[in-house]
């Protein structure tokens, strides 16, 4: 939650995950070039660069297909959730070694020539209709690494902010067709070079557990079944709301509405926190404010506040009851609008 | 002028277009449109990379948060993960197969044979 | 609705969340490095190839030739490079010696540089300049006589035969297709590995013409494995194939 922004944000739990996560990076990197070609039997060893490209190239695919995972694993076991709080970092540290893989290469594969290494990239090799082995797969990697870098690039709270929470995450959709590309370019390339096969299990089972998971989160969150008129929306028995807790209503425009009780009264907000559109619903009451389950942003139940000096707003629902039914009205009231609560008991009594 | 060489010039061309953008929406836009950058100058270091890369969308939003923003998108999160995650799993499983059909053994079966001799 | 412990970040983990948390940052430590070292151990023998900077700097006089790629009938030997043998040429990284060497073409000259040896591919990477390689004092006795070995059906690789010897290692393969076309662009000598040896020889170095030092249609096929038909000559103790590009297939 902001007031001014700062460069980042961190906290103890941030730097636990941090510390977690570049220690795993440097021992990844440790483990990988500490292996001699004594240890193979090789007489002699793979060139220092490549060897480096390697590893860094390893190291960014094991990432990236992490990073893949968490989002599915927390929509399907919401104890994965402190692993999407702080992923934005790991995006960020995916990033800077899948660039560190590319210097390496550029540096290598495409340096000591009369051309600019950027430009022997780009015409080095232009088989791009002579099937898949030998096809350029550099350019899956170039897309990758562009995306990958957009989305760090533009990973501050800020850009939340100020591309609006639904065209920021249509943007990071960019990582779907990244990681795509980022298989493309390590079956199309390392995999078609290696004759060693160990490498293709652990591409092809990483690859699969993205997929897998993926399906397996898009099926169990398929959304519930808009009503089919426009007018106010019945939310069911009042009374089964459990104390802190919300339920979901979808309305007829397909926007969600997070039904609280707090104190025994309800409200109604809109179900897309401000900060990432994180789902509030799924969130609870804590110190009389609804907490969001997936970076803590808050609200005051019954106006859509954030609590001061933060500024955060969401827009609120005016309730009803009517024969003991809760009715949610179909339009939203502007972020920060006060509603009056509706007492549950009153719900028992009609 | 190759291709290779044009695709170097437009990308130099939209980093120093984005070098500009970022020039002027760091020191004049920023505080404009968001009340909690003002005061707030050492984050937007940060920002840099990305005015860079995304300098359209940036100056796109501009506009539309001069011109005063409409807040209920705002509030509609994209609900198209499963078309992206069953595209992203087509994708995947096209790129793995292909590459499965690709693979070549190296023919060590076929050994060199003289067709014709010498002056032939 | 759950019970399941709520976390917010920034108030630290709750009590049932600890252990699976802290389990899951130890698997990840641990399993980064076990995951490393197994993708490491499996990877494939880079070959023997490798730069001599353990001769040091080797100086031979012989008579230049081209195909048009450069190459060195020796006459005169060092310490490691005995007279009789055929070396090709190339310039500092992935730079050719064409240039040097058409002013010499049938001519006597002195090439120094370090030597790159893989199997029977004898490669010299000139130093800069004259220093590098030019002309020598004397007559340049007669060459070699070019003996055709008549036409072959072969398979193997096209790659470029610098990094191939060592320059790079691995320097060859699909993964190295980019480097090895810009070797070949660049003027370094194109050489196709043949499954068995052929007169003695697995590295036979690719003929071209003048214009183009190796025909432009077989950049479509470097790195891939692929079988070919072609005339094969031999120059000295280097074997010279003339590829026939329309035989060229890929093999399974």
């Amino acid at each position: 939650m902001s007031v001014r922004y700062i460069p980042v944000q961190w906290n103890r739990f941030k730097w636990g995950y941090d510390a977690a996560l570049l220690a795993s990076v440097g021992v990844f990197l440790w483990a990988f070039l500490r292996v001699t070609p004594e240890d193979l039997g090789h007489e002699r060893d793979v060139s220092g660069a490549i060897r480096n490209a390697r590893a860094f190239g390893a190291c960014a695919f094991v990432m990236l297909t992490g990073i893949l995972c968490i989002g599915p694993l927390a929509r399907l076991d919401t104890r994965f959730l402190p692993l999407l709080y702080n992923r934005r970092h790991f995006g960020v540290v995916t990033a800077a070694v899948a660039l560190t893989h590319f210097s390496f290469v550029l540096d290598w594969y495409f340096a000591f020539s009369p051309a600019g290494k950027y430009e022997a990239l780009l015409f080095a090799n232009t088989s791009f209709t002579n099937g898949v082995a030998g096809f350029p797969f550099e350019a899956f990697g170039i897309f990758a690494l562009l995306s990958l870098l957009i989305l760090a690039a533009t990973s501050h709270d800020f850009w939340m902010k100020f591309l609006t929470p639904p065209v920021w995450k249509g943007l990071h959709y960019l990582i779907y067709p990244a990681y795509a590309a980022v298989v493309a370019h390590v079956a199309w390339g390392a995999l078609l070079d290696q004759e060693n096969t160990t490498f293709a299990w652990v591409v092809h089972v990483g690859a699969l557990l993205v997929v897998g998971l993926h399906l397996g989160a898009a099926l169990s969150g398929r959304d519930a079944a808009k009503p089919r008129t426009a007018g106010w929306v019945d939310a069911g028995d009042p009374a089964t709301i459990p104390e802190g807790r919300a339920r979901i209503v979808t309305l007829a425009s397909g926007d969600r509405v997070a039904v609280f009780r707090h104190e025994g009264a309800l409200s109604a907000i809109s179900n897309a926190c401000a900060h990432q559109n994180g789902p509030l619903g799924e969130g609870r009451i804590i110190d009389c404010l609804v907490t969001c389950p997936w970076h803590g942003f808050q609200y005051d139940v019954r106006t859509g506040r954030s609590p001061a000096p933060f500024t955060e707003k969401v827009p609120t629902y005016a309730l009803r009851l009517e024969g003991g039914r809760l009715l949610v009205s179909p339009d939203a009231d502007p972020p920060g609008t006060p509603q009056r609560p509706v007492p549950v008991h009153r719900g028992r009594t009609t | 002028m190759s291709t290779a060489a044009a695709i170097l010039d437009l990308a130099r061309a939209w980093l120093w277009i984005g070098a500009a953008v970022a020039a002027l929406f760091l020191s004049i836009g920023i505080g404009r449109i968001d009340p909690d950058a003002r005061g707030a100058f050492v984050f937007r270091v940060l920002l840099v990379p990305g005015l860079l890369l995304i300098w359209p969308l940036v100056l796109w939003r501009w506009w539309r948060l001069e011109k005063g923003d409409r807040w209920l998108p705002r509030y509609r999160p994209p609900s198209a993960h499963a078309s992206a995650a069953a595209a992203m799993s087509a994708l995947i499983m096209a790129a793995l197969v292909l590459s499965y059909g690709a693979r070549q053994d190296w023919p060590d079966n076929i050994a060199p044979r003289r067709i014709t001799e010498a002056g032939s | 609705m759950s019970e399941r412990p709520f976390f917010v970040g920034y108030l630290g983990l709750p009590r049932g969340l600890r252990f699976m948390t802290l389990a899951l940052a130890v698997s990840l430590l641990i399993g980064g490095g076990l995951l490393a070292t197994v993708i490491a151990r499996a990877k494939d023998d880079p070959g023997p190839g490798t730069f001599r900077f353990d001769y040091g700097r080797q100086t031979v006089t012989g008579i230049v030739a081209l195909t048009p790629t450069p190459i060195l009938h020796v006459t005169k030997g060092s310490e490691h490079i005995e007279a009789g043998r055929t070396l090709m040429l190339s310039g500092q990284g992935k730079n050719g010696a064409l240039l040097r060497a058409r002013a010499l073409e049938g001519r006597l000259a002195n090439a120094s540089g370090i030597l790159l040896t893989r199997g029977d591919l004898d490669m010299m990477q000139l130093v800069c300049g004259e220093a590098g390689l030019g002309p020598a004092d004397g007559d340049a006795p007669m060459a070699p006589e070019p003996e055709d070995l008549g036409r072959w059906e072969l398979a193997g690789e096209i790659c470029d035969g610098k990094c191939a010897a060592g320059a790079m290692r691995p320097g060859t393969g699909i993964a190295h297709k980019a480097c090895a076309s810009l070797c070949i662009l660049n003027g370094l000598p194109p050489v196709f590995i043949s499954t068995r040896p052929i007169e003695g020889e697995t590295f036979l170095l690719i003929a071209g013409t003048p214009e183009d030092p190796m025909p432009p249609e077989l950049y479509d096929w470097v790195a891939e494995y692929v079988a070919l038909k072609g005339q094969i000559v031999r120059h000295g103790d280097l074997l010279v194939l003339d590829i026939d590009t329309a035989t060229l297939e890929r093999t399974p």
